[in-house]
């Protein structure tokens, strides 16, 4: 796990059956935000099909969303795909919330993922 | 002295008339002492004594008026004279009551001071007058007047004269003191009257609650009657309705004129909730039927204990002082409306304030205006001898303040009314925060530990920590815009299963109208956090602080 200077969010990237998997841990809010932005938006673009792991996601707020916002948009724009897996339940109650569970293609694992695919 | 002095001294010739002469008197003074009655009384004695005189008719006449005419009360024999006025100088009655002696008058026509009119109106023929006056030491009453001796040659005698000075002697005293006694029985009546009117206003005021009750209220009346006047009542969503008010001028008038204002509020503030409304209510129903001159001022308002906030409404009112809790005092300055009673159809405008944990003192011009230590408390002073009371109970307080007021007998000029309005729940918590996006976590743990302790739901944790973390973030990222050094007030409230969170920043004034929420149906980043504290809270209110510095943000929620 990577730990940005004082953030109380922390990932690591994995190489996974052609996609990068980021897995974030913690608490992503305005100050961790900037952090977990620059980490996706950086994966994209490297050009590669990019899944966000949400399962160790304690706490999310609306500027952790925005950063999601952002690497959807941008996969899009390069054609690249783009989806969140392992959503733990307030990371989930939040993007409800925000009405974008069904905009995000969301799946319990990258495997399901590469099913449904 | 002896039988042979009193026969001397007034002149009786005859042996036996001293006894009956005296009789008369104790019969006469017997009837005065024994009844408050003093037209039956002198009716009574005025027929017995032109018996005893054997004079065809008799009169009393009395001064009234202030002395400016003679009024007849009594009398006997063919014409009834009762009722009729001279003016106090005129005929022979009059002249007997000014040189205060008697006249006795053998042939009335020769008189230059007789006034024949009434001879004229009633048919009688006066010949002779015998009339003494009514004196007590130098006190005139009036005068008793005999006509016509009926025996011998028609004519009153020396010896008559005598008596009827012995008669009017008692009955002047016997008159005089009934009319004290009947003015001490008016004079006991009024008081027994005015102790009545002073009970019936002291229960206008309402009833004073626990210390856990955020009004009261406190009127010390200076006459028996009061002028000044406060009330409060609690509405169905427990909001408080409060005024106080001064009526101008004192006495019966101005109590009279405070019953029906305050019975115009009380009735009218439980269906109209709205001050100014209430205010422009009262005041057409006051000009319509007041007499002229008279007018109230009054100050009243609503007070959410959930919000802690107040509307006010003032009437003439000078300001409320408000104080901080910081200690640091403020009048707040709400219109400049006048009195109610004077101009009909006004509209009175309202005032929001957030009281939160600050005191609003509200008081009559008697406080400022009471002396102590031969100076003018006045408004500085008054703050002063709050700031001394400051940290005790509210009911407590009140009563200290006001008693500090009666240094004296001179201390005080007016009637003396104060209120005391504060929330008194104690806050679940009270903490600030550095303005830094690293602190939010820090925010989030308060929260979470504060709304354990009150019962919440984890579900409902987790949604109310988000809402106050996005404002949190509103503030760091938005009224401060990232500078360094600024800072979050939090407050959190719980009143009957209502929470209530305050944010409060020291930052530049933000435009409301930009914190809107985003159309959800754009997708892109940004603009959700107010989205999120509204789906989340059942309600949010931006206002400027009471000070004027920063903003304040208030969400409530029910508690499940």
């Amino acid at each position: 796990m990577t730990t940005p200077s004082d953030s109380s969010v922390q990932y690591n990237i994995t190489d996974e059956q052609g996609f990068l998997v980021i897995h974030f841990a913690g608490e992503i809010d305005l100050h961790g935000s900037p952090h977990a932005r620059e980490v996706i938006l950086d994966c994209i673009n490297q050009q590669r099909n990019t899944v966000i792991d949400l399962s160790d996601i304690t706490y999310i707020d609306s500027s952790g969303i925005a950063s999601l916002v952002e690497g959807y948009q941008l996969a899009k724009n390069k054609q690249l795909e783009f989806g969140l897996i392992n959503i733990s339940k307030p990371a989930l109650s939040v993007l409800k919330l925000a009405h974008l569970d069904k905009v995000f293609p969301i799946h319990n694992s990258l495997s399901d993922r590469l099913q449904s695919s | 002295m002896d039988k042979t002095e009193i026969k001397d001294l007034l002149n009786l010739p005859i042996d036996g008339q001293l006894e009956s002469h005296l009789a008369l008197l104790a019969k006469m003074s017997q009837e005065f002492a024994s009844s408050l009655d003093i037209d039956e009384t002198l009716n009574n004695a005025i027929k017995q004594m032109m018996d005893y005189m054997d004079a065809e008719a008799a009169s009393i006449f009395l001064l009234e008026n202030n002395d400016s005419e003679l009024v007849c009360r009594a009398c006997a024999g063919p014409t009834k004279l009762i009722g009729l006025r001279l003016g106090a100088e005129q005929g022979i009655v009059g002249r007997s009551v000014q040189d205060n002696r008697v006249q006795m008058i053998r042939n009335v026509d020769e008189d230059p001071n007789f006034t024949a009119q009434v001879d004229e109106q009633t048919g009688f023929t006066t010949r002779s007058i015998l009339c003494a006056p009514l004196v007590v030491k130098d006190i005139k009453i009036g005068a008793i007047e005999l006509i016509n001796k009926r025996s011998s040659d028609g004519l009153f005698a020396i010896n008559d004269k005598h008596t009827l000075i012995a008669l009017a002697s008692s009955a002047a005293l016997s008159i005089h003191s009934a009319a004290q006694a009947a003015a001490l029985v008016e004079q006991q009546r009024i008081q027994r009257e005015l102790e009545l009117a002073r009970e019936i206003q002291a229960n206008l005021l309402p009833e004073p609650l626990g210390n856990d009750f955020p009004v009261h209220g406190l009127n010390l009346p200076m006459l028996e009657v009061s002028g000044d006047f406060y009330d409060f009542l609690v509405l169905d969503d427990d909001r408080i309705l409060f005024n106080l008010a001064d009526v101008s001028g004192k006495g019966i008038n101005a109590a009279l004129l405070m019953a029906k204002t305050s019975s115009l509020f009380h009735c009218l503030g439980k269906t109209i909730n709205a001050p100014g409304q209430l205010l422009a209510m009262i005041n057409n129903e006051i000009c319509e039927n007041t007499t002229r001159g008279m007018f109230v001022t009054l100050i009243g308002g609503i007070f959410d204990p959930h919000s802690r906030s107040i509307t006010l409404a003032n009437a003439g009112h000078h300001p409320p002082l408000m104080q901080h809790q910081n200690g640091r005092f403020e009048e707040i300055a709400c219109g400049e409306m006048p009195p109610l009673g004077i101009i009909p159809n006004l509209e009175f405008p309202e005032y929001p304030l957030n009281l939160d944990q600050d005191s609003l003192y509200l008081y009559t011009d008697g406080v400022t205006e009471a002396y102590l230590d031969g100076e003018m408390l006045g408004e500085h002073g008054l703050q002063t001898l709050i700031a001394q009371h400051q940290g005790k109970p509210i009911s407590e307080r009140l009563k200290d303040i006001i008693n500090s007021l009666q240094q004296d007998e001179q201390s005080l000029h007016d009637d003396v009314t104060m209120m005391i309005i504060e929330a008194t729940t104690s806050p679940l918590l009270t903490e600030s925060f550095p303005a830094e996006s690293s602190k939010l976590k820090d925010i989030r743990n308060v929260m979470q530990t504060t709304l354990k302790q009150a019962g919440c739901s984890i579900e409902q944790t987790e949604g109310i920590v988000l809402a106050v973390s996005e404002a949190a973030a509103n503030i760091i990222q938005h009224a401060y815009a990232d500078c360094p050094d600024g800072r979050i007030d939090l407050v959190i409230h719980m009143n009957n299963n209502e929470l209530t969170v305050v944010l409060r920043d020291y930052a530049a004034p933000i435009d409301i109208s930009s914190v809107t929420p985003r159309a959800l149906q754009e997708i892109r980043p940004g603009g959700l956090g107010t989205h999120f504290m509204q789906q989340l809270m059942d309600n949010l209110v931006y206002t400027v602080p009471t000070d004027g510095i920063g903003n304040r943000l208030e969400m409530r929620i029910k508690i499940q």
